[in-house]
């Protein structure tokens, strides 16, 4: 086990050294930020003295070393347009609002996952099993982002019941939390679905059912707990995708979390910014899948005991 | 043991899903909603539209430009101008203070043109326009330009938001940027970064009985569809930069009042005489005479834009100190007479020639490209249109690089086509591609030409030398659409897309 963490670990530093490197290089393929930061009309001298002040006319390597020594030691830089602001500070001033749609995204996920693709899989071919093939199908094939604009007209604009955008209070969640964990929701269902197939027929189970006992405890005590382990893997690779693609749902229910920032800093040149978001929600990423991997061991006897 | 904390985990989640604060009645609150989240609310840094519409109602500068484009008395209740146009003396007001309480006077219109001009200021130019601003005695001041300068008030008027000195030293710039302090019609409550900035009604303000609604609210909301739905519910009061569709939808809907006005914004093709552009049928003027007789701009709105923009006659456009639609008139399309003019230029058979075009740089930017290849292929002129993105586009390196012509368009806020002729056809400037010393002098003239109307006759020349030896082929100006909840009243945005919240009241 042990080993295994040390192993795991290394091969996420190189992972976040590459990200590193890519992040700076790709960004600087997009053009001159001055160009777009300073007004048209600006005297070509306070287009120098801006380039200058920015460090942006010191050769590329200078700038990439200057930018990997920082990095490392923690320090991502000041943005362009926020003079004067911490790159980190705008980060983590709008990073709780990302991991609460997240998890708010997740708790929707799990929650109508897990019963459903259970209540399916136990009795395949019923009406609730069609209903979770269908419900799987379509959180699988529909757009988010599409579905956010139908979400919000629907219960903004018609219904008038959940506010449109924004973050103000519980209400405010339901839409964008619904529309970033659809697809997720999606995939858990189908996935419990196949693992209850698989669970269902096993020796326990059996046991349990000959015993007597009623079918929901049988669901709840037997199954349920076996077929964790694969839902908890998922889970984890979907967390991270919550954070990332929660750009679009971010930017379409104006959600001020990293993925609105992020959106931004692109549109506004800002390569520092772009640069330090994407290396914060690689990190996230990376260190996720870590914790997942770490977290079979604690959930699986079988690989404790090893 | 495992299910409690289980239960643990599961009240944690609740908790942090349920952690924002609960919304807040509204009631005499304006809410506008902006596109992208404000870099900054000091306005020399305050590098777009946006930011620089969340940060106005903080300010006054000396003077201001009124409903009717007209200089008006603001912070100064007067002023003076030298014979020949290179000094101001202005007579401040003495009942000003700022909202912080510290008051209004000499000391702070040095200080705010001091901050103003620091290298790191995206608008330093408004700044160092003034070479010199020094205070007479606290309640008058000194303005010396290097040159006369036509626009230097409407520049003072556009971006010198007063600060306050004592507040400025105390916190510094960054500080400043953070909880900014000006006399404007509200005060800065809190910011909340990529959502909201909250404000309210300033009641020491010195324009008596203004503003008019007690508390203003910005909202950042990037998506139009949304910002759509949001003024549609009335949780928005002003919803800006709407699409042609979106507004003609809403025109609809009830509770809902579409504004619409022209942007005053040239969007045109330019020619280059220089890098790419150099020794190319271009250089004819006959050639580019044909090319603005054979491109169809009336087409090109009808369908691309329905209808929703207006051909513009050169690059002075309605809206514009000496713009006169009597005797300005957009190019008919006209494809024999540009056959003609190409076969007089020795171009019977057309020719070909790249155009350089910064891909979804504006609004349906890319299919006005496509329209222009195809409506040129008509008078026998092949465009080969090469696509950029809008960063490289515009970047230093590449600017010159792309096309022999280029589609660019270029917006002005000071109700004069200036800034644009400044801008692409002064040698030296960054953006100039086509380079005439004579259109160069008459730049130089109108810049220092301080008195309007003689300005306003040389714009009309100006406009005659543009029509004759075309640097340009003129596009058009597009009908901005705004979304206006009906209880807003007096609500007035103008051509350059700024407002002024202080005469704003809600129903």
């Amino acid at each position: 086990m042990f080993r295994y963490v040390i192993r795991r670990l290394l091969e996420s530093v190189l992972l976040m050294l590459g990200v590193l490197v890519l992040v700076f290089f790709l960004v600087r393929l997009t053009g001159d930020p001055v160009s777009l930061i300073v007004p048209m009309d600006a005297p070509t001298e306070q287009r120098e003295a801006f380039r200058e002040l920015m460090g942006l006319n010191a050769p590329l390597p200078v700038q990439f070393w200057e930018y990997m020594s920082r990095a490392v030691q923690g320090d991502f830089g000041n943005s362009l347009r926020r003079r004067g602001e911490a790159n980190l500070g705008i980060i983590l001033e709008r990073l709780p609002a990302t991991i609460q749609l997240a998890l708010a995204a997740l708790a929707f996920a799990v929650l109508v996952a897990v019963p459903l693709g259970l209540a399916g899989g136990m009795r395949p071919g019923s009406a609730v099993d069609r209903l979770a093939r269908a419900v799987g199908l379509a959180g699988q094939t529909v757009p988010s982002f599409w579905l956010g604009m139908l979400l919000i007209v629907l219960f903004a604009v018609t219904l008038r019941w959940l506010p449109s955008f924004g973050r103000d209070g519980f209400a405010s969640i339901i839409l964008p939390a619904v529309a970033l964990g659809f697809a997720g929701m999606g995939q858990l269902v189908r996935l419990t679905r196949s693992a209850v197939l698989d669970v269902r027929r096993a020796d326990y189970v059996r046991t349990a059912h000959a015993k007597g006992m009623r079918a929901l405890r049988v669901s709840l005590l037997h199954v349920l707990p076996n077929v964790a382990i694969p839902i908890v893997s998922v889970l984890g690779v979907q967390f991270t995708y919550l954070l990332g693609g929660s750009v679009y749902i971010e930017v379409v229910f104006a959600w001020p979390g990293l993925g609105s920032l992020l959106e931004n800093a692109i549109r506004d040149a800002d390569f520092p910014l772009v640069q330090a978001i994407t290396i914060f929600i690689s990190l996230f990423a990376i260190s996720i899948h870590l914790l997942t991997d770490l977290a079979y061991g604690l959930l699986d006897p079988r690989l404790r005991r090893a | 043991m495992k299910r409690r904390t289980v239960y643990a985990l599961a009240m944690t989640l609740m908790v942090m899903i349920a952690l924002p604060l609960l919304a807040q009645a509204q009631g005499d609150r304006l809410v506008v909603a902006l596109s992208s989240d404000p870099t900054s609310l000091f306005l020399p840094r305050a590098s777009d539209r946006t930011a620089h519409n969340a940060s106005l109602p903080l300010y006054d500068s000396l003077i201001w430009i009124n409903e009717d484009l007209e200089l008006e008395p603001a912070l100064a209740e007067r002023w003076e101008i030298s014979e020949d146009g290179t000094e101001y003396v202005f007579h401040l007001r003495r009942d000003v203070t700022f909202h912080n309480g510290e008051p209004f006077t000499a000391a702070s219109v040095v200080v705010t043109w001091e901050t103003g001009t620091e290298p790191g200021n995206e608008y330093a130019n408004f700044f160092t326009a003034a070479s010199l601003v020094e205070a007479i005695d606290d309640y008058t001041v000194r303005f010396v330009t290097p040159e006369p300068n036509a626009t230097f008030l409407t520049t003072l008027a556009f971006s010198w938001g007063m600060v306050p000195p004592a507040y400025i030293a105390e916190v510094g710039l960054d500080g400043f940027a953070r909880a900014p302090v000006g006399t404007g019609p509200f005060r800065f409550v809190s910011r909340s970064a990529g959502e909201r900035i909250l404000m309210e009604a300033n009641p020491d303000y010195w324009r008596a009985g203004y503003p008019l609604v007690s508390e203003l609210e910005f909202r950042v909301v990037p998506d139009a569809s949304t910002r759509l739905a949001a003024v549609q519910t009335g949780e928005i009061h002003i919803a800006n930069r709407l699409s042609p569709d979106q507004a003609m939808m809403l025109a609809r809907v009830d509770g809902v009042n579409v504004v619409s006005y022209l942007n005053d914004r040239a969007y045109y093709v330019g020619f280059k005489n220089v890098g790419a552009g150099a020794g190319t049928p271009l250089e004819d003027a006959r050639v580019r005479q044909a090319l603005n007789y054979g491109s169809d701009r009336f087409g090109i709105i009808a369908a691309i834009f329905a209808g929703q923009a207006e051909p513009i006659p050169g690059f002075v456009i309605e809206g514009n100190l000496g713009y006169d639609p009597a005797t300005m008139e957009p190019f008919p399309y006209d494809p024999e007479r540009a056959r003609e003019l190409l076969t007089e230029a020795g171009y019977p058979d057309g020719f070909e020639i790249s155009m350089g075009c910064p891909a979804d740089g504006y609004v349906n930017i890319n299919e006005v490209c496509l329209a222009l290849q195809r409506t040129l292929a008509g008078i026998g002129v092949e465009v080969n249109v090469e696509f950029r993105t809008t960063n490289s586009f515009w970047s230093e390196a590449q600017y010159g690089a792309v096309g022999a012509m280029f589609v660019d368009s270029w917006s002005s806020a000071i109700g004069e086509a200036l800034p644009r002729l400044e801008g692409a056809l002064v040698p030296g400037n960054y953006y100039t591609a086509w380079e005439d010393q004579r259109f160069a002098d008459m730049v130089e003239q109108i810049t220092l030409t301080v008195d309007r109307d003689a300005r306003a006759e040389l714009y009309r020349q100006m406009h005659e030398m543009m029509r004759e030896d075309p640097p340009f082929i003129y596009l058009y100006q597009p009908t901005i659409f705004e979304a206006v909840n009906v209880r807003v009243q007096g609500y007035a945005p103008r051509a350059a897309e700024e407002y002024y919240l202080f005469k704003v009241s809600l129903d």
